[in-house]
């Protein structure tokens, strides 16, 4: 047989459930809280600002680069890294531009694609290489 | 310092844009914080599209720009502020004052306890990330707004279809902000992006304690608070530097004008409310593509709801004319700056509709993320809050509107929009869903969380009272 509660059971069961339900997000809070990261080295400055400094120095302001990097899922944030410290400069992953930012933090190449020269090492595994396929295109 | 002056004609500028429109509600801090909080999501999206609208139209005089805005908002502030003050004021049940006063004294020091640890992991977060946790945070939010801030006359290059990576489809409102604060600054600091997410996190918090504490009275407040404040994920993304937290800021600000309008007598309803939701709806659509799915099932829900009982005609359209300006420039952004969002471009996405395992899977990682979403410790938050339901709710005397229904109708609608993009998208499927899904929910959760306790107020008894 089904008996409504009084208003006090209900009551007492309503500031059980809440009761209850603090506590979880307490404990959500407290975990939280324990693991806020510690702060460390700004690893995407280090890897984008700092890095690419003399390259966006010898650069022109605007215009659109090639990039040739490493590949992999570091490659992929290390080309993504190169855009944002370039831009405004428009950083395109192909070979198919007149000047080609080369990325190779961890090892140069050995050799290059045939049409690639190498115009200026910055050191630290930065290159600009010059697409001579593509000269009529830088004058 | 020099962050002082933007900051401070930012808030001015939403303050002024809230003041105009909306009449005051009859709790004092609740009235306050609800201006508050919405002052600061509307003056930043203000102050994002001054700026695009600068770079659009090649002028570089920000301060001059933001000037004349302020001006004309103070114009019309002054010339309509008498009308404003005669709006009636909202009355709202208050029970909360006849709870136990250890029962109040429980919850209020928890949310204190969540408020400080939520604000000390934040900031913890945004020290150790100063350029956000995560790839979106430099590869789309703040690469833009280097673009608009660095570009000059070049700025349309960071929306270039060369990095379709980088997203330049997604609208502008969170990089233009950015840029807007670097002009001031003369440079770019870290801490503006940083301190934006922060403060977009901090200000959907007080958003939803300030409408709940109006609507529901003040136990409602604290606990949607401290379920909002206890979502790891939540916290964690206020510092990743990443649009979604601003995104739920704007939902939850159109959700919430939206009760407040329909919650209010029919004698004390004002439109103001309405203009505010259009508008916090508009911002939403120029913050992430997700946005204008929201914007679009809110009019959707609300025309359901209009057809329904054959009246509100006039509501929906102040709905419609306050939000149709954001969605114009969207239109504009995407046919005249963005290139084609790579979404829609697959020839193939029809065919994926009818690809049933497609369904399948999207509908397992929906059920998975209900249950995983927001990183909680031990038990997930939406099965925290369906146990407080069945717990309590079933004894709480349900104050249901039937408008409320037209709200969570727009919720579902979006959840559904997010459904059909999974379906079609060019990308791995399972891809996707793993980066993605958990975000779209977290734009969604501080609503979610308003509704609940909307429809479910918790009381410790059933007495009657008035405010």
């Amino acid at each position: 047989m089904d008996e409504k509660p009084t208003p006090q059971r209900a009551a007492g069961r309503t500031a059980t459930a809440v009761l209850v339900f603090t506590l979880c997000c307490l404990a959500s809070s407290a975990r939280l809280f324990m693991h806020a990261t510690t702060p460390a080295s700004d690893d995407v400055a280090q890897r984008s600002d700092q890095r690419f400094a003399a390259v966006k120095a010898a650069l022109p302001a605007t215009g659109v680069l090639g990039y040739l990097g490493e590949s992999g899922n570091t490659g992929t944030a290390d080309y993504y890294l190169a855009q944002y410290a370039l831009a405004p400069l428009i950083v395109e992953h192909s070979l198919n531009h007149p000047f080609v930012i080369g990325n190779f933090p961890t090892a140069k190449p050995a050799s290059f694609p045939p049409n690639l020269q190498l115009i200026t090492d910055f050191g630290n595994g930065l290159l600009l290489l010059r697409n001579r396929s593509r000269d009529k295109d830088a004058k | 310092m020099v962050l002082v002056l933007p900051a401070v004609l930012c808030l001015a500028t939403g303050y002024l844009i809230v003041a105009l429109a909306s009449p005051v509600l009859c709790r004092h801090f609740a009235d306050w914080l609800l201006r508050l909080s919405l002052s600061v999501g509307f003056g930043v999206g203000g102050f994002s599209l001054v700026c695009f609208l600068s770079r659009v139209c090649g002028f570089d005089h920000l301060f001059l720009a933001d000037l004349i805005v302020l001006a004309m908002v103070t114009v019309a502030w002054l010339c309509l502020r008498r009308r404003i003050a005669a709006a009636d004021v909202q009355k709202t049940p208050d029970r909360d004052k006849l709870s136990p006063p250890w029962f109040h004294r429980v919850i209020t020091a928890s949310f204190v306890t969540v408020l400080l640890a939520a604000l000390y992991a934040t900031i913890r977060r945004a020290i150790a990330h100063p350029h956000g946790d995560g790839w979106d945070a430099f590869a789309i939010w703040n690469l833009h707004a280097r673009f608009l801030f660095r570009g000059g006359s070049h700025w349309r290059d960071g929306f270039s279809a060369l990095l379709p990576w980088s997203h330049p489809d997604y609208p502008p409102l969170l990089p233009a902000g950015i840029a807007h604060f670097w002009t001031y600054l003369g440079h770019e600091n870290q801490l503006v992006p940083a301190a934006l997410g922060v403060v977009f996190a901090f200000s959907t918090v007080a958003l939803l304690i300030s409408a709940l504490l109006s609507l529901r009275g003040s136990t409602a407040a604290m606990l949607g608070g401290l379920t909002l404040l206890s979502t790891p994920f939540f916290v964690e993304q206020s510092a990743a530097q990443y649009a979604d937290v601003p995104l739920s800021f704007y939902f939850l600000a159109a959700i919430a004008l939206l009760a407040i309008y329909d919650w209010s007598s029919a004698e004390a309803r004002n439109l103001g409310w309405l203009v505010l939701a259009g508008l916090a709806a508009g911002f939403a659509a120029c913050t992430k593509n997700e946005g204008v799915l929201f914007a679009l099932s809110i009019i959707f829900a609300r025309l359901l709801a209009v057809l329904r009982r054959d009246r509100g005609w006039r509501s929906l359209l102040v709905l419609a004319i306050s939000l149709a300006p954001a969605l114009l420039l969207m239109i504009w952004f995407k046919h005249s700056i963005a290139p084609p969002s790579e979404l829609f471009a697959d020839q193939s996405a029809l065919h994926k509709l009818a690809i049933p395992a497609r369904y399948w899977i999207t509908l397992k990682w929906y059920g998975k993320d209900f249950l995983r979403f927001g990183e909680w410790a031990y038990i997930p938050g939406t099965l925290l809050l369906a146990g407080l339901h069945f717990a309590a709710g079933t004894i709480a005397k349900r104050e249901q509107k039937p408008e409320g229904g037209f709200l969570i109708l727009a919720l579902l609608l979006t959840l559904a929009g997010y459904f059909v993009i999974y379906l079609i998208t060019p990308y791995d499927l399972y891809w996707h869903l793993r980066f993605s899904l958990n975000r779209l929910f977290l734009q969604l959760w501080p609503s979610a969380i308003f509704l609940f306790f909307l429809a479910d107020p918790i009381h410790v008894t059933n007495a009657e009272s008035v405010c």
